[in-house]
């Protein structure tokens, strides 16, 4: 289970390093957008389902705090699109 | 707990759409006030709350087995990183009080310090539970059959990470 949980930590920090290297690349507002956003769900999945220990957890706690992160990632998304178009 | 928790993101989530939103009708200015910003000191602190969290994981691991005293040093493993993200965060804003940047600047800098500060207070009270945590496990007040409390403490603390996860990216990165 720790040998997972450290594998979690490592991916967690690779994501963290992709989405500065995106940040710094001379990549269009738009070409950055979607894959900061990715990384950032697939970090917050990992907290929420990984360390938190809700995957498994009794409903509905889980599919709140999931949903929250979808909701709130999928608006910054919609807004920053609009702000580009 | 959990209420807390979700009550906590909720207000974290309306903040994060209303500086997505704001941002809308002044890119140029977002954009331009952003460039201001030390996304080094974002970067690391990021990796400091993510460590911190995994510490954590550990020390919820350890007590699970009964093992007391390991979990205390996993915690204390967690509130040093707790430790050093807030000294970066009160150097990041001081160099934004020297330069003369305070809340009223700009709509950016209003978003920008009123969250940071907002999510810094949260790390704050994390560091207090974490240490009270911290203080009965090594105290041996948890063991394998009873340890409900560095759960919880675990629950919040992922929490503020969870929170900082979003607002980094939101704040540093996207533009």
């Amino acid at each position: 289970m720790m040998k997972a949980a450290t594998f979690q930590w490592l991916v967690l920090l690779a994501m963290t390093a992709v989405a500065v290297g995106l940040s710094q690349a001379t990549l269009s507002d738009n070409a950055i957008l979607a894959p900061v956003l990715l990384t950032t769900l697939i970090k917050g999945r990992i907290v929420i389902d990984r360390f938190m220990a809700l995957q498994g957890a009794i409903a509905p706690w889980r599919w709140i705090v999931l949903g929250w992160l979808v909701l709130v990632l999928g608006l910054i998304g919609y807004a920053f699109h609009m702000a580009q178009t | 707990m959990w209420f807390f928790i979700l009550a906590e993101l909720l207000v974290f989530g309306v903040f994060f759409l209303a500086y997505a939103f704001a941002r809308t009708r002044n890119v140029e200015l977002f954009n331009a006030s952003q460039l201001e910003l030390d996304q080094l000191s974002g970067a690391i602190n990021t990796v400091l709350l993510i460590s911190s969290s995994y510490f954590v994981v550990r020390a919820v691991d350890q007590i699970r087995h009964g093992r007391s005293r390991s979990c205390t040093y996993w915690l204390l493993a967690a509130m040093t990183c707790g430790g050093a993200f807030l000294v970066l965060k009160l150097a990041e804003f001081g160099a934004k009080i020297e330069a003369g940047i305070t809340m009223s600047t700009n709509t950016f800098f209003m978003f920008y310090l009123g969250l940071g500060f907002f999510h810094f207070m949260h790390v704050v009270l994390g560091m207090v539970i974490l240490g009270a945590v911290t203080l009965k496990a090594w105290k041996g007040g948890y063991s394998a059959a009873s340890y409900s409390g560095v759960e919880t403490g675990a629950a919040y603390w992922h929490m503020v990470d969870l929170v900082w996860i979003i607002l980094f990216p939101l704040i540093y990165v996207l533009h």
